[in-house]
């Protein structure tokens, strides 16, 4: 299913206006659709994103997609996110969640807003998951997208958290894995002493752009924990620490298949 | 409610208030206070449920006066403060007494007097810690900004809202504090407003947070909401105007000119001396660059507020409120 055409997009969306063309979190669907003409680019011509298990994707109701992250610059997510729209009917969008030092940075973190994300704050997750939205997380979090070439494809520290507000707010978590990514920009080096407006880190990439690897997402079958567990249970630290190793270990299997099938990175 | 005294009775909330009070069936009479001699315009004074005394909040036996004499003589059951220093820049114990011990001694006294049984106390969406860290819809659980470098005005109105809440569940009161999102209007205390007044905007480069705003007809609304139900504790209380900073400009018809961070606080500095404006860069550093905005849910549940009118944009370069 190609992506939609940026006229399209405001249209398809199930879009909450808070009065003025953008949501409570800043979120401008005419500016998503004019990114969308460059980005769609990036998705189908340079990054070529070939999509496995979309199917999988709640067609409606809350949700969150929890997947690998890599990269040097967070462009998974961006792929991830055309992915979803391109491969859902209704078109659904996946917001999202960033880190919290992204607000920090002058014109990213406005931009970010603009085209759906949101900060990852305990609140404003909860807050999209009430509202019916799909949302997506990377629980790696920044040592995630900041891993060096020779730990590609080898999980980080796994964040819990998405387990514990889909456990509260009785949605499923759909694992998915990011096949490409963790080859497009090889980190040489990193300055952790370098945070200028926040920034945890200054990368310093093998090449001055990203390569024109094939993308492969793969999506696995929700877990249910909210038809598991009930919503108490997102308080007991035990149930929600098995779940979130659950989770990895799900996406651990995808890039397992994902990568065993693939013929060539690009 | 039968009567109810209202402070600040000159603001724009203050008076869109007591028009609704006086429009609202169950109220009788309106006891408008503040603290000009000439109430202006703004007041209904031609109504016979109101009468306006002027009473310097800030001077304990005017008030012991007032709420001894002429509240207790119309049976008032409900005490509305609203009443609050204006001016960014004026500080000191003047402007601590009037905004603070004011609130604190009006409270006291309505707690031993024989009719009042329920206090509101207009509070301030400023009063919450701007950081990038918290949610970008404030709850009422939200860290306060209690941070020690604070400008007085923040910490008086963060120090009056924490008077106020600490005698919940102790006092003889029915206590309700309305924290209410900012009121785009002259004479409310406004930054924003302050801001916009200038034909040039300068807001931090690459930094376009959302803000919210609420209409002086939709903050009243929430206060005789307030005043219907027995309600306690804290409420947010939001605006129907959901915006960027950058669409506010636009719809202000002003020139919205982005410059880096660091050059801004010298720049407002310069711009207070040449014009002699109210708007303080150090106050407004924080909403300047980060989004945040009330949560409702509470207020929507439990008072049954939804914000329903929009602010009146300026169809013209004029300005408007």
């Amino acid at each position: 299913m190609p992506l939609p055409s940026s006229d399209e997009l405001a249209r398809l969306l199930r879009f909450r206006d808070a009065g003025h063309g953008f949501d409570e979190f800043g979120f401008h669907p005419p500016t998503l659709g004019k990114s969308l003409k460059v980005v769609r680019h990036l998705y189908e011509r340079y990054f070529r994103v070939q999509s496995h298990g979309a199917h999988h994707i709640p067609r409606e109701g809350g949700g969150v997609i929890a997947a690998n992250h890599s990269g040097t610059l967070p462009l998974d997510g961006v792929m991830l996110v055309l992915d979803v729209l391109a491969n859902t009917d209704p078109r659904r969008l996946a917001r999202p969640v960033f880190d919290l030092f992204v607000p920090r940075l002058p014109f990213v973190g406005t931009f970010f807003a603009r085209c759906g994300g949101v900060s990852g704050t305990r609140g404003n997750f909860r807050r999209l998951l009430e509202a019916g939205e799909l949302v997506s997380v990377f629980p790696e979090g920044v040592p995630g997208v900041a891993k060096t070439f020779w730990h590609r494809y080898q999980l980080q520290g796994w964040r819990v958290g998405h387990v514990e507000l889909a456990i509260r707010h009785r949605v499923p978590v759909i694992p998915a894995a990011i096949i490409g990514a963790e080859e497009q920009w090889p980190l040489l080096a990193r300055f952790d002493s370098f945070k200028l407006f926040g920034a945890p880190y200054l990368p310093i990439p093998a090449t001055p752009f990203p390569l024109p690897v094939r993308y492969r997402i793969h999506y696995g079958e929700p877990i249910p924990f909210h038809e598991e567990h009930p919503p108490e249970a997102s308080d007991d630290p035990a149930i929600v620490a098995a779940g979130a190793a659950r989770v990895k270990a799900a996406v651990a299997a995808l890039i397992s298949n994902g990568l065993r099938e693939r013929e060539g990175i690009f | 409610m039968r009567a109810v005294l209202v402070t600040g009775s000159t603001t724009p909330i203050g008076a869109a208030l007591i028009r609704s009070l006086l429009e609202a069936p169950e109220v009788e009479r309106v006891l408008a206070v503040g603290i000009e001699l000439d109430p202006g315009t703004d007041l209904p004074l031609g109504n016979a449920g109101l009468t306006y005394h002027r009473v310097d909040l800030t001077r304990e036996r005017h008030v012991r006066r007032l709420i001894f004499g002429p509240v207790r003589e119309a049976g008032v059951d409900a005490v509305v403060h609203t009443a609050l220093h204006r001016s960014a820049h004026d500080q000191g114990k003047a402007v601590h007494r009037l905004n603070v011990e004011a609130t604190r001694s009006l409270l006291h006294l309505c707690e031993r007097h024989p009719t009042v049984r329920r206090f509101i106390y207009r509070s301030f969406a400023e009063v919450y810690r701007h950081d990038h860290e918290h949610p970008s819809l404030i709850g009422e659980g939200e860290p306060l900004e209690l941070r020690p470098d604070v400008p007085q005005r923040v910490r008086d109105r963060v120090e009056a809202d924490l008077t106020v809440c600490t005698r919940m569940g102790m006092s003889p009161l029915q206590i309700c504090v309305l924290r209410v999102a900012e009121i785009l209007a002259p004479q409310s205390g406004s930054q924003l407003w302050d801001w916009l007044a200038s034909p040039v905007c300068l807001r931090p480069l690459g930094f376009d947070p959302m803000v919210n705003l609420i209409s002086a007809d939709d903050a009243a609304r929430a206060v005789v909401l307030a005043l219907r139900t027995d309600a306690q504790g804290v409420f947010n209380v939001p605006g129907r105007d959901t915006l960027p900073l950058s669409k506010v400009v636009e719809l202000w018809h002003r020139l919205d000119v982005p410059a880096p961070g660091p050059l801004l606080r010298p720049l407002y500095w310069i711009r207070r001396l040449a014009i002699g404006t109210d708007f303080r860069y150090r106050l407004n550093e924080g909403r300047l660059h980060t989004s945040d905005l009330l949560d409702g849910a509470r207020a929507r549940e439990v008072l049954g507020y939804e914000p329903l009118r929009s602010i009146d944009w300026p169809s013209n370069g004029t300005g408007g409120s």
